[in-house]
């Protein structure tokens, strides 16, 4: 992109410069890097009193906070003209925006030149569903920030902080439950943030089935990882364990039609809880033997007696535990070899027998 | 004797029956399996098909309850036939069905010259019919366990709704195993077979059949005939088509 293009004044200038110069034919045009181009900027917009007005009679500052801009990832890098081009005319040209979103909004494309798949990905989220319909969601800037860019997940409890902006009620329920607690304690990487189930761009319809029925995947991520469940001594089979029961059969099988938000089975959260969710012996949680037909009740209202005990609790059948199921499929085992070898045996004799006379 | 002379062999009850009992089993095999082999690609396929999960679980549930009405059907108009008509309990096994079922092992394994001489029923058939009835009992009976679970564990320990998924499952993949290996041998790819016995079907079976698979059947029937076959198979006279003695239960 040539420099000339996007900077008329400049080669007004340089054509002064050339004649005012007469020996020494063309010279460099003086290249302007972006921390330059900033400084020059800077100027002008560190002044907290620098605003904007819309047609709708609101304000905002144009301030940029010098101190903040200096950490962001972008600086140094991207040119203040490469967000904001066609602002490099001083004065700048005259703008109309009936309104701040419309301002926002026209700001929100220069992210897409270099984040296109983050962008793309945006477009396929929520928020973008709900802003598409003139609800309050927010955009890159607003979990980015405009001008202090900074890695968004360093620390990582800084997830969680950007979310409850907006998600207050949320972040407080999920800071109390056993995620949140492990993300403020001493192993914060082990611990689940907002963006580990929700995703960060194309955030899902929480309440869609489509993205409830991957609930399976999305906690397994974690909990059917070994090394990330030894230091807690948790079990890695709740997931193979759900799979294998009537829920996880359901959930499989329905997930890749699924459409609406009517629930089709229970899923991971249905039992244990979503952002409030506990230790399983911890008291208040949903899945220990004493909540647990309350639990189930939430979906089968006539659950009554010896009901929970149809599920086996994440355990896999054995003498001790379940020994009707195990027994069972123990005797399958040996008894569907039997029969059916049986059976083929005799075909192949039977076959044998009449090849032979003929 | 001809080949073109034929014995009744199944009532049309019976064909009906069979006629039945074979669509629901695809059926319920067809909305059964992608539940238990539900990670693979074939069964997303097929709940496809149905539309999603609940559409193909309530053709299932349907074809089970229709297969719960054929069994009491079936056992209704036996013990009718038994108490009304007094028909002979030809699929109850006797001892003669072990005597045969040992002598035609040891004609397969070469230590008979002849095969076992079989009634109206062979052990093979009676086999089967049994397996049949059993293995229903079963799939039925844990196959409404999973459907009421809050009923049965209101009474009973909740450990048997998943006892009862497991064996509903197993028991219906060798209910198909079953039947892609023995029953479709027996009926289509034996040698003598081949390519399709069509009694169940037609409900006739050609005297020479007859004489060749059920020989004791045939002698009682054919009595005159059977000591004319001995000398010579081919002088045979004619005969037309004669009832069986006595409609025989099961299926």
């Amino acid at each position: 992109m040539s420099l000339l293009q996007h900077r008329p004044w400049l080669a007004t200038g340089l054509l002064a410069a050339m004649f005012a110069a007469p020996s020494y034919g063309l010279p460099e045009p003086p290249k302007e890097s972006p921390a330059e181009e900033a400084e020059g900027c800077l100027g002008c917009h560190e002044d907290p009193s620098i605003e904007v007005a819309f047609a709708d009679g609101t304000r905002r500052t144009l301030q940029v906070d010098r101190n903040a801009f200096a950490q962001s990832v972008h600086f140094g890098k991207v040119a203040c003209s490469e967000c904001h081009p066609g602002f490099q005319e001083i004065p700048h040209p005259e703008r109309r925006y009936a309104s701040e979103d419309e301002f926002r909004a026209g700001m929100r494309q220069a992210c897409q030149t270099c984040h296109f798949q983050d962008y793309s990905r945006y477009m396929d989220g929520v928020h973008h569903a709900v802003a598409k319909e003139g609800g309050a969601a927010p955009t890159c800037v607003d979990c980015h920030d405009a001008h202090a860019v900074t890695p968004p997940g360093k620390p990582r409890s800084r997830v969680s902080d950007t979310c409850s902006t907006c998600h207050s009620d949320v972040a407080e329920t999920y800071a109390s439950s056993v995620h949140g607690r492990l993300l403020a304690g001493p192993r914060p990487d082990d611990a689940p943030v907002c963006t580990d189930c929700h995703r960060s761009h194309d955030i899902q319809d929480p309440k869609s089935q489509a993205f409830l029925l991957r609930t399976p995947e999305t906690c397994g991520g974690c909990h059917s990882d070994n090394q990330r469940m030894k230091p807690y001594g948790l079990s890695t089979k709740v997931m193979s364990t759900y799979l294998a029961d009537f829920h996880g059969m359901t959930a499989s099988l329905a997930a890749p039609h699924a459409e609406g938000s009517t629930r089709v089975t229970a899923v991971c959260v249905d039992c244990h809880g979503v952002h409030d969710i506990t230790k399983v012996d911890e008291p208040g949680s949903k899945v220990m033997k004493e909540n647990l037909l309350k639990t189930c009740q939430q979906c089968h209202p006539d659950a009554a007696g010896d009901f929970p005990a149809a599920w086996l609790s994440h355990f896999e059948p054995s003498l001790e535990r379940a020994p009707l199921v195990y027994l069972t499929r123990q005797f399958y085992v040996i008894f569907i070899p039997f029969v059916i070898g049986g059976l083929v045996l005799q075909i192949l004799l039977h076959f044998w027998r009449v090849v032979v006379n003929r | 004797m001809s080949a073109h002379e034929y014995v009744v062999r199944f009532s049309t009850r019976q064909r009906v029956e069979h006629f039945v009992v074979m669509s629901l089993f695809v059926i319920l095999a067809l909305t059964g399996f992608p539940q238990k082999f539900y990670d693979s690609g074939w069964a997303a396929a097929v709940v496809g098909l149905f539309g999603g999960v609940p559409q193909m679980r309530w053709v299932h549930r349907v074809a089970g309850y229709c297969l719960l009405f054929a069994t009491i059907f079936h056992f209704f108009f036996v013990l009718l036939e038994v108490v009304v008509r007094k028909a002979r309990l030809s699929m109850v096994p006797e001892r003669q069905d072990f005597k045969d079922a040992i002598h035609q092992l040891r004609y397969y394994l070469r230590l008979e010259d002849t095969p076992a001489r079989f009634d109206r029923f062979d052990y093979r058939e009676k086999f089967e019919y049994w397996g049949l009835v059993f293995g229903n009992m079963i799939m039925v009976g844990s196959g409404l366990v999973l459907l009421y679970p809050m009923v049965v564990a209101r009474y009973l320990p909740g450990e048997l709704i998943p006892t009862a998924k497991i064996a509903h499952s197993n028991e219906g993949l060798m209910a198909f195993l079953v039947v892609i290996t023995w029953h479709v041998y027996n009926a289509h790819f034996a040698p003598d077979i081949f390519p399709f016995n069509k009694t169940i079907f037609t409900g006739r079976i050609s005297k020479h059949h007859l004489q060749k698979e059920h020989p004791r059947e045939f002698e009682r029937l054919f009595p005159d005939e059977s000591a004319a076959a001995v000398a010579s198979a081919a002088t045979t006279p004619a005969a037309p088509a004669a009832e069986p003695p006595a409609p025989a239960p099961g299926s």
